[in-house]
């Protein structure tokens, strides 16, 4: 026995490194298992179109698998970025979830705790080589009555001096809004903290002046819901100015603060609204990286 | 025990070097030009002019206007590497046409880079078997990041092979004289490669001067002792003058008669007359401190005259260079979905690097070796440890401290954490010796457990590093040439490492996975947008012909008609510019290895 023992110890390293390296051939062999053919996407894309409706749109899961791009119908957007398991997706009563769960190190505890919550599967589950596509109701849609960024031509800008000082109007130019002091507007894809928006792109102006938005017609809403954020690496650097944005409305007042050197969208959301202007002013004493993301939205309830 | 190799060992090892210079020249073709990569061709090239220019009009090129021009360009590197690049493809591109001109550049690199395998052959064969050595020579290269960074022509892996070099002459000067001077030369042409080579003489001279400690009788102590007062002395006049003067004034006010030259001439002077003194009266210490002094005297010496932009200015130009690597900006990196940008970076970012981009059947031995190393090291320090696991000695500490000493410089929170692991390449080949000699014992206790013959034995030994090394090497064959995207096992491979949230690829090479499709899908005179590759790398893929040369670079998506955009976390926005400029978020083709996006092409939609 002991001789057994002794042996066994004496080849224990040895056995070590074979386990160790069939366990890593073992990996590397079975890997390709868990990536989809071009077939596979094409089978997922035909059970798409063939079953889209308005407003439905597809996570990914894991969040990086964009290869599927390529093959989605275009009609259908397809939401990918990191962080996207906490995205309400509110303009969007079905989500269609693209799962590959063979991959390794799937964030399933992730996708458990922040997408699940108010979703409930619509439907059965289909599967597409490693592809799982499983529609789901969304419990956190709500019905998109108007949005800034399809009303920029109905906007009336001006950039407002400090102290009371005349407000000086900004034009209509083409797509752009351009103001003095270098402000503008215009509606644009960004990225903020990862997250591809597509919002009014403001640069206000600095120096103490405001950046007025108004909006004469606005309709009667469920709330209103303010979000903005500083856009890609200009976000994190530290030691910026705030930016501060001030929304008037039938509902109140709604203040929201960007606060200097922080990433991300922040959100504001008022009570029911009843139909009339909107003012949002947006001030930042930063006369460098003012690139500001906003996403203004009238809430119904929900689809 | 002798530390010179046997002569069978010395075939093996040229061998080694062979075939890995073979291996190299015949994979650089698909390997992408890096950011970096281009600069050093474009300098190479510059500096071959100067050197033409040596040849045929010597007074004009030596004057200090012609340099200052001739070598500006690129001066955050000395020259040696960038010499051997441009004489290189001076030679086999331009002047016999044998050669691409990227292939022409980089056949030094390969050369040099080879030399790692051979030199780990050399020392491991010497310290333990012929098997030992063989296997940790050939582990090295079969890592996927490593065999990457031998391809290109940078500095990388040069300093690697050249810091490996500079240890392993140390190692055996301490017991042949006749290889102190080659420690210093080999000092002096690592020095030339790269700035890391400047913490060799930290990482040396303790083990040089205890050794000679060790070794001193009376009078060679007193000697050696006097070589550290006048070390003591000229460092206590500096830090007076830097005092006095401060430090800007302390570079500006340095002349050839100067105070500060007077105490640096005084401790050259001085350490030379002691160290012939220690000659004179102890031969036995000399030996063991002679490695150092001929790094101290031939090393600088080699940098200083290699480098013609320092000649005219040494003082203020080498101030020049430390500064800008001491204080060098901070890329944005992805650790864990935390886009790092500036310190205080993670303590354990280098070690965790480095454990989920090495394949795990080599990540094992060297962490076994690295283990078994420290606690025989500290078995000098306490005995009972040494009693249970068997006492370390000079080799072992020297082996130890040049595995852990790039980790741990690059592992300071305030050091820059970008470049993957290619800024501590300089430990690698020192834990691939630790596995050799890992793999060595288990394969001896493997025969002793089975009882196997010494043919059995050798047989067994062939078969399981065969199986040891196979997992690496298919890992390596499946992610090349696209290097810097490369994850073992523990990080899931590539997949996993994308959903861990690391860094997905850097330098901008992976480029060439689109190239073909860009070339067959472009209508003459497009504008094409090749995200993350510099002006330079894109007129190098076309003069190597790996681009049409009838496209045109674009400066962003605005004016592009096609746009390559290379994933980056940090780069999102950039893609997303490319939706908004070409109205459209649907791909048209694009880089994805095992399934994680790298390159994303698009194509402006017909109007």
């Amino acid at each position: 026995m002991n001789e057994t023992a002794h042996r066994l110890r004496t080849a224990a390293p040895a056995l070590a490194l074979v386990i160790v390296a069939l366990l890593g051939l073992g990996f590397q062999l079975q890997l390709p298992r868990a990536f989809p053919t071009d077939a596979d996407y094409r089978a997922v894309a035909g059970a798409l179109a063939a079953a889209r409706a308005p407003g439905d749109v597809v996570l990914l899961h894991p969040w990086w698998t964009e290869r599927a791009r390529l093959f989605v119908p275009p009609e259908i957007p397809v939401v990918g970025y990191l962080g996207d398991t906490r995205d309400d997706l509110l303009a969007h009563p079905r989500i269609w979830v693209l799962a590959n769960e063979r991959l390794p190190r799937t964030p399933d505890a992730d996708f458990r705790r922040n997408f699940l919550p108010d979703r409930t599967p619509a439907g059965p589950s289909q599967q597409f080589g490693p592809l799982t596509l499983t529609p789901y109701r969304n419990g956190r849609a709500r019905r998109v009555i108007l949005s800034a960024v399809d009303a920029l031509d109905r906007l009336e800008v001006s950039v407002e001096g400090p102290g009371g000082a005349p407000a000086q109007p900004c034009q209509h130019n083409g797509a752009r809004v351009q103001c003095p002091f270098d402000a503008t507007v215009n509606v644009a894809w960004h990225e903020v903290l990862y997250q591809p928006v597509r919002c009014l792109f403001v640069i206000p102006p600095g120096g103490g002046r405001t950046l007025s938005l108004r909006l004469p017609d606005a309709p009667a809403a469920d709330g209103l819901l303010l979000e903005a954020g500083i856009i890609w690496e200009h976000a994190w650097l530290p030691g910026r100015a705030d930016v501060q944005l001030q929304l008037e409305s039938p509902a109140g007042n709604l203040h929201l603060r960007i606060p200097g050197g922080h990433e991300g969208l922040f959100r504001g959301e008022t009570p029911s609204v009843a139909a009339g202007p909107w003012t949002l002013r947006v001030t930042t004493a930063n006369t460098q990286d003012r690139l500001v993301c906003i996403r203004l939205r009238a809430l119904g309830g929900p689809p | 025990m002798s530390r010179a190799p046997t002569p069978v060992d010395r075939r093996i090892a040229l061998g080694l070097w062979l075939a890995t210079f073979v291996v190299l020249w015949a994979t650089e073709r698909a390997v992408g030009f890096t950011r970096d990569e281009s600069v050093y061709f474009a300098a190479a090239e510059q500096f071959s002019r100067w050197w033409s220019l040596l040849l045929h009009r010597p007074a004009t090129a030596l004057s200090d206007s012609v340099i200052t021009q001739a070598f500006d360009f690129n001066h955050e590197h000395p020259m040696l590497m960038k010499s051997l690049f441009g004489w290189s493809q001076a030679l086999l591109h331009q002047t016999l046409g044998w050669v691409r001109p990227a292939a022409g550049f980089r056949v030094p690199a390969f050369a040099v880079a080879a030399l790692i395998p051979a030199l780990i052959h050399l020392w491991g064969s010497a310290l333990w078997t012929r098997r030992a050595g063989l296997f940790a020579a050939l582990s090295f290269f079969v890592v996927p990041r490593q065999f990457f960074h031998a391809h290109l022509s940078c500095f990388d892996m040069p300093v690697a092979a050249m810091w490996l070099l500079v240890v392993y002459l140390f190692w055996r000067a301490e017991e042949d004289l006749r290889f102190a001077p080659w420690t210093g030369v080999a000092l002096g042409l690592a020095l030339a490669t790269k700035h890391n080579a400047f913490f060799l003489p930290v990482v040396l001279t303790p083990f040089g001067v205890l050794a000679a400690w060790r070794a001193a009788g009376e009078e060679g102590r007193r000697v050696i002792l006097r070589m550290g007062q006048v070390a003591v002395a000229f460092l206590g006049y500096l830090a007076l003058l830097l005092v006095v003067k401060g430090r800007p004034e302390l570079v500006q006010s340095w002349q050839p008669l100067s105070p500060q030259t007077f105490g640096a001439v005084a401790l050259v002077a001085g350490l030379i007359a002691l160290s012939l003194q220690l000659r004179r009266r102890d031969g036995t210490a000399f030996v063991r401190l002679a490695p150092l002094v001929a790094m101290g005297l031939i090393g600088p010496l080699i940098f200083f005259v290699h480098w013609p932009w320092l000649w005219y200015h040494p003082v203020d130009r080498l101030a020049w260079y430390f500064e800008f690597h001491a204080t060098h900006v901070h890329y944005a990196w992805t650790y864990f979905n935390d886009v790092l940008r500036a310190p205080p970076f993670p303590l354990a970012y280098v070690f965790v690097v480095t454990a989920l981009t090495l394949p795990v059947s080599l990540l094992l031995p060297m962490t076994a070796g690295l283990l078994r190393s420290g606690v025989r090291c500290l078995g000098d320090l306490v005995p009972a440890v040494a009693r249970r696991f068997g006492p370390g000695g000079q080799t072992e500490w020297l082996l130890l401290v040049n595995a852990l000493f790039s980790i741990l410089l690059i592992s300071h929170p305030e050091v820059p954490h970008f470049g993957g692991v290619k800024h501590w390449l300089p430990s690698m080949p020192f834990l691939a010796l630790l596995a050799g000699r890992e793999f060595d014992r288990a394969v001896d206790g493997l025969a002793s457990a089975l009882r196997l013959t010494a043919r059995r034995g050798t047989v067994a030994g062939v078969v399981m590093g065969a199986l040891v090394l196979l997992p690496a090497f298919t890992l390596t064959v499946h992610v090349h040439p696209y290097g810097t995207s490369a994850y073992g096992e523990l990080a899931g491979g590539i997949p996993g490492a994308a959903s861990l949230g690391l860094q997905r690829q850097f330098w901008s090479n992976n480029v060439t996975g689109v190239l073909p499709w860009i070339d067959a899908n472009s209508r003459p005179g497009a504008r094409v947008w090749l995200h993350e590759v510099n002006g330079l790398s894109f007129r190098d893929y076309q003069r190597n012909d790996m681009l049409r040369k009838d496209v045109f670079p674009a400066g962003g998506p605005e004016d592009a008609d096609l746009a390559a955009v290379q994933y980056h976390q940090e780069f999102r926005e950039q893609e997303v510019q490319v939706w908004q400029a070409f109205g459209t978020w649907v791909p048209s083709t694009g880089l994805y290895l095992d399934e994680t996006p790298q390159v994303i092409v698009y194509r402006r939609p017909a109007p």
